[in-house]
């Protein structure tokens, strides 16, 4: 700790505390317009200048300048003063000081500081620049006249995004901060730049001229989309959500957004929310009171149970809050007693129920997100988790940058996270990740790096006995050295961390990937520990809390494939879809299709009418994430709150209610929808969730503890035989959506509107394709027409595809095997 | 001069040399002496050897021939039509060639300096590492490694008081003994070799004439401080210091001088150019090391300062090419030598790049604490064209001037930071009574302010501000309050700057309305330039009482604006006047106004 004294007040701080820190500690407020506590100093803006004794003839940035022993520091003289009035003046000399029409204004630090020093004249006088505006790309608009040079748009993109999408040119009075070769914008929009521009140089477009930001309610909620479980503040007006608020200090992500849940808000006030309840009359859907529904769906649910409760089933979407899921819960398996319930079509959460519950006696990762940045070395497997979890992907990105963590990726196709400094990436043949982890399993033990008091050892021997790594290299493309000396650099690593994101664009052998992989750190003994074991990010905002509660067949009954088998064979004759989009999110359409088709009733509850709920008999229409409380639980098994920001969209209910209404309607006994009381219910009966209360999850939500037993475990390896003369067609996630949710954002349509198929040069050139032509891509199971997206990431013959679009869904050709073999043809 | 050495002819091949058509003259030595079997004649080899500057670049090319008979002559201005007459009188006939001889200035110009530094610049041959060794080469690194520890050779740098030669004055064994004492197993020794200030050369003298020197002076750097590679950081602008100095690194990897296990010392040192790409901010430390690093080169806050944590987060000691280019010869001759040099708180010489209205315009090298006046009267022969001094600026655009009355100012750091000037890289630019102050503060501002990188605000709008207002004052177009307004802002900009750059922008100005009040007094209330310089305030007219009808005006003017003719006085036509002031510069008798 170093002592020092401010304005004569004595501090005391860390060691690495700058004079900034220091006051702040202190409650002595220095004004900053370039300084980010998360990114570098950079000491560009000159208004945190004070003066230190010991440091006399100049003024000291504060925010740059670290504290020492004994310093005396002023941050008020009139010195001081006379600079940052200067400082000031020559900034208003070129602003534009056109804040009647600027959408930071009430939100621009420059404007504050101008107030706050009363510069109400200038000394000097100057023409304005005139540079042209970034009108053109979807969502950044970009006014380098109201720029202040602050460099924190270029800093942030760089250190944090790992984008680079800005830099400064030119040089004196004619710098700015401009794109490659000074064109349009074209980045990945993460609006990271946004968030921290201190003026209305960078300002979203889907906000402009919506409101004043002084007009704003601000609520803090979470953010709905992807299961990394970022805190999130809306921006309310007249009960609507304009606007996602920038709060650097909310969560572990320091308020850092992806594109989505930046910019995809627009679905929570979307004209094509349902505000009715539908009921189906002569093949129509027509509006009907919550009454009318809510009875017909009682009734039919009631005389299913009193027929067959297994001739019922329901899919629901992990997006709901942990009370609803334990209601529906609650509604299906207790109240009706059937088990046939899953979500996400069951593969996308098997790597926690089936995977880590078998290796691990738990269903949720051992590790925490903190754990990225404390960990040496990072495995990612499957995909770079950018794409599905951006958020953690700039985790990475800050763990590789400035910590030097070593960054391994197993995946079938390059991707951002590949282009940081010293990261490997190891491409393999697609659908092979299985193998790989298996023969790293066996490098391990060949090389005798194994911890030999791991359980079941000798057992697990003897099953790695047939498997040999020169076969595996063929097989997988990555050489026999390569794939030992990966294990031997994984067992050596003082830390290492398995990074496994999952989801319904990633198919197939998810539980046993994820044990394979469990494996792998059991045997190297890098689990239990901190910076080590293997975190599996869900998909959705909520896929951790719906494994914790069990939101899947846990008595025999039929997980989501067999639901849908069970509606095309008549087996299941009820069928209630809550939040889940089949139709366009499973594998296999046509199967989906035809499985809804045959089933005899079928309840839809969603914020949509979605290509599902046109199928149905009853669509009730549900509150999104804003009209309500509850909480989700993150991949990190954070258990975090969220807040009712907005009143209900039309006649909405939350699904909570829903299903508690459905609850009382069968059983007669009434339930409370309360979500406060449900929590309470549910802690109380959920591993680890005891004692949470709405109360005590403070800002940062709760971690739960997880008591983990390891155990090795033979692992099934099943192969899937390349096809030659075919390309292999790998499916994921869209760097701008998540599930099917983000089609009714604005944001993320203005940015990607479609399915494409993505290429790499080579195999677009054998094609002769180009960016923007169409390719038939032709399958097992049907033929698609896709716009084509020619980029450098692919290894030859492989070809991908994001899953989240109505339109050409992709699912018309994949049916959940690991990797499709396609045919293309112009 | 043992009985049978060689004949020795050294042509200057510096910058200025080869532009002045060194090569030719060069190659005709060669041709010459070729076809005439000269060395059979004299009976003697006649050694034609290529060397760096001598420092009196404005006579290139500059030949210095070394016989037995006659000791050492130097020709100057010589062209390849004269070769041949030269070796035919001077070393066949063993007769001097008086009239083409230089002039005595310049051995006045070459007697008055103390050459320490630039010892081997204009002796050697650059691109020879064999002539390199015949003065001691690598003898001084060879020392340190076998025969002391990097802490005496750091002792042995502070016992010497040299301060870092790029303008700040930092005591250089200070330096060194801080990035020793950082802890790392990686760090980095960087030769700044970005020299930006307008006229100053003397890095790149030393690049060019003396390469060696330099990879020596940061192997010993890299010993006393633990480092194994270096960077020198060199301004693609300087294309023959790069290439000698790439030729030098090129030989010393061949022949063991770099690289694993240097000379078998069992110490490792690797050293590259890094080509800088033309800002002059890059000369600032945290910018150049940025600059290296693939960044943009701007510069970055310290602390921490480059010791501590410098080129790619690393422990890095960073000098200047002059600095370095002293170590060889503080090991070889002892720091004690080196200490009796110069002043109390400056030791050793200095180089200065004496430009401007000064007669002999060069490279000067000199005992620090000699006087301004002495470098320009004694040294460089005084003012050109018998005009009046006015004023020296010392340091660049980061310096101030020096008026005449403290002419006796040493050249020393503190003197000159007292005198409001610095000594920077060593720029002295020299000034008359025909210079206007305010325009030179004017141009040193306009340098400034290009250059600035945009980072921090004060450089970045603040000079341009402060620009604005010198360019109204010397169009007529001052405020009384301007010279107040500059005063504030300067002060302001000078302690609330980012880096060197902005912290020193402002003092041309505030120097020259220290000494020279007056002239923005006469340019603002009077609207008048008193040295008849700014354009927009001269009256465009023949003064008749000073003309004395020579017509000079008339051949100067392009766009046949003056009236003249013999025996008449002069007439400016002011329609056709383009206000080149080319009439001006003309005449000698300051009679256009």
């Amino acid at each position: 700790m170093v002592n020092l004294t401010i304005d004569d007040k004595q501090v005391t701080v860390a060691n690495d505390a700058t004079i900034f820190d220091a006051a702040k500690a202190a409650g002595i407020r220095i004004p900053i317009l370039c300084h980010d506590k998360k990114l570098h100093p950079f000491g560009g803006c000159r208004m945190c200048l004070v003066e230190v004794e010991q440091m006399k003839g100049r003024l000291i940035p504060a925010c740059t300048t670290p504290v020492s022993e004994g310093m005396i520091v002023r941050t008020a003289t009139d010195e001081i003063m006379t600079a940052r009035k200067l400082v000031l003046e020559l900034l208003l000399l070129k602003h534009p000081l056109d804040c009647p029409v600027c959408d930071a204004a009430g939100d621009c630090d420059l404007q504050n500081l101008t107030y706050e020093y009363k510069v109400n004249s200038n000394k000097f006088t100057d023409e304005k620049f005139h540079w042209k505006i970034d009108y053109e790309n979807p969502l950044i608009e970009r006014d380098q006249n109201r720029c202040i040079h602050c460099g924190k748009c270029s800093r942030i993109c760089d250190e944090i995004v790992a984008f680079g999408a800005y830099s400064f040119v030119n040089r004196g009075i004619e710098a700015k901060i401009s794109t490659p070769f000074d064109e349009k914008l074209d980045c990945e929009y993460c609006g990271s730049c946004i968030s921290v521009c201190p003026v209305g140089a960078l300002i979203a477009k889907p906000f402009k001229f919506k409101a004043r930001w002084w007009a704003l309610n601000r609520v803090k909620t979470v953010c709905s989309y992807c299961g990394t479980g970022c805190q999130l503040t809306l921006g309310v007006k007249d009960d609507k959500v304009l606007t996602t608020v920038y709060d650097e200090d909310q969560g572990f992500h320091n308020g850092q957004l992806c594109s989505r849940g930046r910019f995809g808000y627009q679905f929570v006030n979307s004209d094509q929310r349902l505000t009715n309840p539908l009921i189906r009359k002569n093949g129509v859907l027509e509006p009907s009171s919550w009454d009318e529904a809510l009875n017909l769906v009682a009734a039919r649910l009631g005389e299913a149970k009193n027929y067959d409760p297994s001739g019922i089933a329901a899919l629901v979407t992990p997006r709901l809050t942990n009370e609803e899921l334990f209601l529906f819960r609650k509604l299906f398996k207790e109240i009706i007693g059937t088990d046939n319930i899953d979500h996400s079509a069951g593969y996308a959460h098997e790597a926690l129920t089936k995977g880590l519950k078998e290796s691990l006696g738990v269903t949720a990762s051992p590790a925490e997100i903190a754990d990225i940045q404390k960990s040496n070395l990072l495995l990612v497997i499957k995909t770079d988790a950018y794409e599905t979890h951006p958020v953690i992907g700039f985790e990475i990105n800050i763990g590789v940058k400035r910590k030097g963590i070593d960054l391994r990726i197993l995946s079938d196709k390059a991707g951002k996270l590949s282009k940081l400094p010293d990261a490997k990436s190891y491409i393999h043949k697609p659908g092979s990740e299985l193998l790989l982890v298996t023969a790293m399993a066996k490098a391990l033990v060949d090389a005798d790096l194994v911890d030999t008091a791991c359980k079941g050892l000798d057992e697990f021997k003897t099953s790695l006995a047939g498997i040999s790594i020169e076969a595996v290299a063929a097989k997988t493309g990555i050489s026999a050295d390569t794939i030992k000396s990966l294990a031997v650099d994984y067992a050596r690593a003082e830390r290492a961390l398995i990074v496994l994101p999952i989801g319904l664009g990633y198919s197939g052998h998810g539980k046993e990937l994820t044990q394979a992989l469990t494996n792998l750190a059991i045997l190297a003994g890098k689990i239990g520990k901190e910076g080590c074991g293997i975190l599996v990010l869900g998909e959705k905002n909520n896929s951790q809390g719906a494994a914790d509660l069990g939101i899947h067949p846990t008595t025999g009954g039929r997980d989501a494939a067999a639901i849908l088998a069970g509606c095309q064979s008549r087996a299941i004759k009820f069928l209630f879809v809550a939040g889940e989009n089949p139709v366009v999110s499973y594998p296999d359409r046509a199967k989906v299709e035809k499985a809804l088709d045959s089933v005899s009733f079928l309840v839809v509850q969603d914020l949509f009418l979605t290509e599902t709920a046109k199928k149905a008999d009853v669509v009730l229409p549900v509150k999104s994430f804003a009209e309500k409380c509850g909480t989700f639980t993150s991949a990190g098994r954070n258990i975090q709150r969220i807040r009712k920001a907005i009143n209900a969209v039309g006649q909405s209910r939350s699904d909570r209610e829903i299903f508690a209404e459905l609850i009382a309607r069968i059983s007669g006994v009434a339930v409370s929808g309360d979500a406060a009381a449900l929590l309470g219910e549910l802690a109380s009966s959920t591993p680890g969730y005891k004692g949470v209360t709405f109360e005590n999850l403070g800002d940062n939500g709760f971690i739960y503890p997880v008591e983990i037993s390891p155990k090795l475990v033979t692992v099934i390896l099943e192969e899937s035989p390349a096809e030659e003369g075919k390309f292999a067609l790998v499916t994921g996630s869209s760097l701008y959506h998540c599930g099917t949710m983000s089609r009714f954002g604005e944001g993320p349509m203005l940015v990607a509107p479609e399915t494409y198929l993505e290429l790499g040069r080579k195999d677009a050139a054998k094609l002769g394709v180009a960016e923007g032509d169409s390719l038939k891509v032709k399958s097992a199971a049907g033929e698609l027409t896709l716009k084509v997206k020619v980029g450098v990431r692919l290894p030859e013959g492989v070809v991908f595809a994001p899953y989240h679009f109505e339109s050409s869904s992709i699912n018309n050709i994949v049916t959940g095997a690991p990797v499709t073999y396609v045919t293309l043809s112009r | 001069m043992s009985e049978n050495a060689a004949i020795k002819i050294l042509i200057c091949q510096g910058t200025g040399g080869v532009s002045m058509g060194a090569k030719e003259v060069e190659a005709e030595f060669f041709r010459v002496i070729a076809e005439k079997g000269v060395d059979a004649i004299v009976g003697k080899r006649c050694d034609v050897i290529k060397t760096g500057c001598r420092g009196l670049c404005a006579n290139d090319v500059l030949v210095d021939i070394i016989t037995e008979e006659q000791g050492r002559v130097t020709y100057d201005f010589v062209t390849a039509e004269e070769v041949e007459k030269i070796v035919d009188e001077h070393i066949v006939n063993k007769t001097t060639l008086e009239k083409r001889k230089a002039k005595p200035y310049y051995n006045t110009f070459v007697d008055q300096q103390m050459r320490v530094v630039m010892t081997g610049c204009g002796q050697i041959n650059p691109e020879s590492l064999d002539a390199y060794l015949a003065e001691d080469g690598f003898k001084a690194v060879e020392q340190c490694v076998k025969q002391m520890t990097p802490a005496s050779v750091i002792d042995e740098m502070k016992k010497s008081g040299l301060r870092g030669r790029g303008g700040g004055g930092f005591p250089t064994g200070m330096k060194w003994s801080f990035c020793a004492a950082t802890p790392g197993k990686v760090k980095y020794i960087i030769c700044n070799a970005d020299e930006g200030d307008p006229g100053a050369f003397m890095d790149r003298s030393i690049l060019e004439g003396d390469p060696y020197c330099i990879i020596e002076g940061m192997m010993i750097a890299g010993y006393a401080i633990g480092a194994t590679a270096g960077y020198v950081y060199v301004r693609a602008e300087y294309p023959l210091a790069i290439e000698r100095l790439q030729m030098a690194i090129d030989v010393c990897y061949e022949k063991g001088y770099l690289g694993k296990n240097v000379m078998g010392f069992g110490f490792d040192f690797d050293l590259r150019i890094k080509k800088g790409a033309g800002a002059f901010v890059c000369g600032e430390e945290t910018a150049l090391m940025a600059s290296i690093e693939g960044e943009r080169g701007m510069p970055r806050p310290r602390p921490p300062f480059p010791a501590v944590k410098g080129l790619w987060g690393k422990p890095t000691n960073i000098n200047n090419v002059e600095t370095f280019a002293n170590v060889r010869h503080i090991i070889l001759k002892g720091a004690d030598w080196y200490a009796s040099l110069g002043t109390e708180t400056t030791k050793g010489t200095k180089i200065f790049a004496v430009t401007g209205k000064v007669k002999h315009t060069g490279l000067v090298e000199v005992p620090a604490g000699m006087t301004v006046r002495e470098v320009i009267y004694n040294v460089c022969g005084g003012i050109a064209n018998n005009r009046k001094f006015k004023a020296v600026q010392a340091g660049g655009p980061s310096g101030g001037c020096i008026p005449a009355d403290i002419l006796d100012t040493p050249v020393d750091y503190d003197s000159l930071i007292k005198a409001g000037a610095m000594m920077g890289s060593g720029g002295l630019v020299v000034m008359d009574e025909t210079t206007c102050m305010v325009d030179v503060a004017r141009f040193f501002l306009t340098f400034t302010r290009d250059e600035s990188c945009g980072k921090c605000v004060p450089c970045r709008i603040g000079l341009k501000a402060m620009l604005d207002i010198l360019e109204r004052i010397t169009e007529g177009r001052g405020e009384s309050t301007d010279i107040d307004k500059l005063l504030e802002m300067g002060t302001t900009i000078k302690k609330a700057s980012l880096c060197g750059l902005g912290q020193t922008a402002p003092n041309p100005i505030l120097s020259t309305i220290k000494y020279f009040r007056h002239e923005y007094e006469a340019h603002i209330n009077e609207k008048r330039c008193p040295s008849n310089c700014c354009k927009e305030l001269l009256l465009w007219r023949v003064i008749p009482e000073k003309c004395v009808k020579c017509g000079a005006c008339l051949k100067a003017c392009p766009v046949d604006a003056i009236k003249w003719e013999k025996g008449q006085l002069a007439e400016l036509i002011i329609e056709k006047c383009t206000k080149c002031k080319s009439c001006y510069d003309a005449c000698r008798f300051m009679a256009i106004e």
